[in-house]
């Protein structure tokens, strides 16, 4: 089986080809052209969309050429349908849509935060994990129960990712911020008293925003250090506490932000103490992209039909435990 | 001395203290936080949850006895108290129990006094009755919001790991909340649970 994914949630458009034999899968390509808004700014939704349009036709030949193969071999078209934003969900949509009418194709719609999380099964071996699921849209942990994805703890407002963007965007660093803080952080070891909000096994990083922003005049370096000490720490803690409650031997990481060696590195000493073993979705998979996408249509095409052409739907507030989940 | 969990904020041993059966805690040093971050979070915690454990066995709760705190190698010795985690009951009886759970927070709220980690893992059902646990994360409070994110918390965890019972434990919840805190707080608080799901990310805006 073959599939071709497109995603176009937020600020990389990607096509993938991916292809299944059982229940093992083989990326033959995946190709991304980011959208880098200017240095201190975030996504403005219009323009991203606009990056996706102008370049989507040429991702798709080169993601084609590479895996070599022809639209007409594909077996199943998927699409990132949401969460996302509305203008970039709706141009890989209608690419998908077109590929699919014209050449008589199944298109299914995709969940993007699913697409991480099997993806990053598949890729890393994983059976049954708690997954921890860290990204500029999503900070989550999860575990599989009865057709779901449950959700054990989550931020009560804004993400992991977001928080470092705005920080990064606040002292004029490109987006994505997150590697530039990295970055800043190994530079220092004085640690500055920042707010420390677990609640239960949900985190609040609102006030660590506000917070950080208000020490970054004492020291870009110490206030990139203690950020994502306190911010590391707090979702380390969350963690610690669903893997000892649901009592799970592995932990899967997810998501543009498990790309961070300190969170790796925090996550992996959680998991000696529990026994438990550690995965990481490996970095060139662990952002956004299209293998995520390609790979949840090979899956659902495995239990379901495509759907109607006149169904393919896009959603930007779409929650990742409201999916019911087959395979 | 013998282990008896690994939690994830503490160590749990079974051991003597002045011939008491008792349960000791440790709140271990964690080598992955930043020193000054790791003792101001464990010493505050400590001291935290043996004043609430104390203080809320006066409105009538029961609670295990602190027999002893040390808050520099952050220890507490509690009282062993023999039963079963209501996480590990029968689906049926947990559904039951829950009208009882309902009533230990509402009484906890009606006092000014938020839990901040409910979850069925936090409750003995023991011959003294129900017996609720670990209050490192609890604070004073007297803001709905607070009162309802401890609601919130606990449809959570049944959401998450007894997903088969939901509706009805859910249900049984409310019922002996309101018993405790009345019908208008009651509402207030339930209605505040949805504006803070509401601010979930990707929730459905109505």
């Amino acid at each position: 089986m073959l599939s071709l994914g497109i995603e176009s949630t937020a600020h990389t458009f990607s096509c993938a080809v991916v292809e299944k034999k059982g229940r093992q899968g083989k990326i033959l390509s995946d190709v991304r052209k980011i959208y880098r808004p200017p240095e201190g700014e975030g996504i403005h939704p219009r323009e991203a969309s606009r990056h996706h349009a102008e370049n989507s036709s040429q991702v798709l030949s080169e993601c084609l050429k590479e895996a070599h193969v022809t639209i007409s071999d594909l077996d199943v078209i998927s699409y990132a349908a949401g969460p996302g934003l509305g203008p970039c969900l709706r141009i890989g949509a209608v690419v998908a849509r077109s590929l699919s009418s014209y050449y008589d194709i199944p298109i299914y719609p995709v969940n993007h935060a699913l697409g991480h999380i099997e993806l990053g099964k598949m890729l890393t071996g994983a059976k049954d994990p708690l997954v921890l699921l860290v990204s500029g849209g999503h900070t989550m942990i999860l575990a599989f129960l009865s057709k779901k994805w449950r959700v054990f703890g989550e931020t009560l407002d804004i993400t992991l990712g977001q928080l470092l963007d705005q920080i990064g965007r606040y002292s004029g660093f490109a987006s994505p911020c997150g590697p530039r803080i990295e970055e800043l952080a190994l530079k220092s070891t004085e640690y500055v008293s920042l707010p420390y909000v677990v609640k239960g096994n949900d985190v609040s990083f609102s006030g660590l925003l506000s917070a950080t922003k208000r020490v970054i005049p004492k020291g870009i370096e110490s206030a990139c250090f203690s950020l994502q000490e306190t911010a590391f720490s707090m979702i380390g803690e969350a963690t610690e506490r669903a893997l000892s409650f649901t009592g799970k031997k592995e932990l899967l990481v997810v998501g543009g932000v498990a790309a961070n060696r300190r969170l790796s590195s925090i996550l992996s000493s959680i998991c000696a103490r529990h026994n438990c073993k550690f995965f990481a979705a490996p970095k060139e998979y662990a952002g956004d992209c299209g293998s995520q996408i390609s790979w949840i249509g090979l899956l659902e095409s495995s239990k379901k039909p495509g759907i109607d052409l006149k169904d393919t739907f896009v959603k930007q507030s779409w929650r990742l435990d409201t999916v019911e989940v087959l395979y | 001395m013998k282990l008896v969990k690994k939690g994830a904020e503490a160590d749990i041993y079974v051991t003597i203290w002045n011939g008491l059966d008792s349960i000791l805690k440790i709140r271990k040093k964690k080598d992955y936080r930043v020193h000054s971050l790791d003792m101001r979070i464990r010493t505050l915690r400590t001291i935290r949850e043996a004043k609430m454990i104390s203080e809320t066995k006066s409105f009538g709760i029961t609670t295990p006895l602190v027999y002893f705190v040390d808050e520099k190698k952050c220890e507490i010795y509690l009282q062993l108290i023999k039963g079963k985690l209501v996480r590990d009951l029968p689906l049926n009886k947990i559904i039951k129990i829950c009208t009882e759970i309902g009533k230990i927070v509402g009484t906890l709220h009606k006092n000014g006094i938020m839990h901040g980690d409910l979850t069925t893992s936090n409750f003995i059902l023991s011959d003294q009755g129900l017996v609720i646990l670990d209050f490192g994360l609890s604070q004073k409070t007297d803001k709905i919001d607070d009162y309802a994110i401890d609601l919130r918390l606990f449809k959570e965890v049944l959401n998450s790991a007894h997903a088969q019972i939901v509706e009805d434990a859910w249900v049984f919840f409310v019922l002996g909340y309101r018993k405790i805190l009345g019908n208008m707080l009651t509402e207030k608080v339930l209605s505040h649970v949805s504006v803070i799901e509401k601010r979930g990310r990707y929730a459905n805006v109505v």
